[in-house]
């Protein structure tokens, strides 16, 4: 078991470049997912409403990955692959959102008052509330930034645009951030 | 700005380690939430909500013709509708010395379409039908006399009047007082 897995362990560094996946390979994958769920998840908290919702694009995410899995070239980031898939799922979960709000409404009430949970913490948050306000675009070279330590290169290759798109995506992301938590 | 960058890298840290820090959940089975997908969002859903919608017109638009043309929402009075327009028209030929009751009834019946004609066939026992077919055949055969012989007739016993009772088809003579010869038709070799 890898320490990744360890219940309360921090998130894994990023892929280490000896890491080798097989394309198509099912143990492979269930090892890719092992290694970067909670890196996914990370990044589509703060893309999404809640962390329930983060943790529903996790899996849609995975899901897309696998089927694409067999078409997946050793050669490309894995990593950066799975987070243009998450981005993408993201997206779509803000189209559909207005539809859910009712169902969530009715689900939710009646529940007892929330604990000390972190995904409540998370939820409660200033700048991730904020960052959830910000284009799914923006606030995806955001969190790659500044929370999985990308650089604006790295970036460019996950999401697959100029990497002088990334620079002024940062920049608008960090000028809007700016204006909503008053710095 | 870097102060702005400083401080986002350690509040995404400080919130983000302890969710993402929590136990990895089993993956899941490719595939078990796409049909729940489909028919929540996308195409699926637009496409129910297309169908139930055309339902719900249509039911709504036979609904509304049936009760602009009797003022009421219940199939059985679109049958006693006509059938009373059946009986108002037989009064109105008997008034105004015409023959046949076959356009005053279509005109009205023909405001029903296809599934209030089916409920007055069968609620008023075929008097809407049954008349215009008769009177069709006998105007197309020239018998006046028959509906003079109705007149003559006088045609009202109470208790038929008071109570909508079905035509007979019995083959009862058209030219009872024999003032036309009696027209056959036979198919031509």
């Amino acid at each position: 078991m890898q320490s990744s897995e360890l219940e309360g362990a921090p998130p894994a560094p990023r892929q280490a470049p000896t890491e080798r996946y097989e394309p198509g390979s099912d143990a492979d994958f269930e090892r890719l997912y092992r290694n970067t769920y909670r890196r996914i998840v990370g990044t589509l908290i703060t893309l999404v409403r809640d962390v329930p919702t983060a943790e529903d694009c996790a899996q849609e995410t995975y899901e897309r990955a696998y089927r694409g899995w067999a078409k997946w070239r050793p050669d490309a980031p894995v990593e950066a692959w799975l987070h243009r898939i998450a981005i993408n799922v993201a997206i779509s979960d803000r189209r559909y959102q207005r539809l859910r709000q009712a169902g969530e409404v009715i689900r939710r009430l009646g529940r007892p008052a929330p604990g000390p949970d972190p995904a409540m913490i998370a939820e409660h948050s200033l700048v991730v509330q904020a960052m959830q306000k910000l284009p799914p675009k923006q606030a995806a070279a955001l969190v790659l930034r500044h929370y999985h330590g990308y650089t604006n290169r790295e970036i460019a290759a996950a999401l697959d645009v100029p990497e002088q798109t990334v620079a002024s995506r940062l920049a608008a992301a960090r000028k809007h951030l700016q204006a909503v938590l008053g710095k | 700005m870097r102060d702005i960058e400083r401080e986002l890298e350690q509040e995404l840290h400080r919130v983000l380690d302890a969710v993402a820090a929590r136990p990895i959940p089993p993956r899941r089975a490719v595939g078990s939430s796409a049909g729940l997908r489909a028919l929540v969002g996308g195409a699926g859903a637009a496409l129910a909500v297309k169908v139930l919608t055309g339902v719900a017109v249509a039911a709504a638009a036979v609904t509304v013709a049936g009760a602009a043309t009797t003022g009421s929402l219940n199939p059985a009075v679109w049958g006693q509708a006509v059938s009373d327009q059946v009986v108002k028209c037989k009064q109105d030929v008997a008034n105004s010395g015409q023959h046949g009751i076959g356009d005053c009834v279509s005109s009205f019946a023909s405001q029903h379409g296809a599934a209030v004609s089916s409920a007055a066939r069968q609620h008023g026992n075929g008097d809407g039908n049954g008349n215009a077919n008769g009177n069709g055949s006998s105007n197309s055969n020239g018998n006046a006399g028959g509906h003079s012989k109705d007149k003559t007739k006088d045609h009202t016993p109470p208790a038929k009047t008071s109570s909508i009772s079905p035509p007979t088809f019995d083959p009862e003579p058209i030219d009872q007082v024999n003032t036309h010869q009696p027209v056959t038709i036979s198919p031509r070799p």
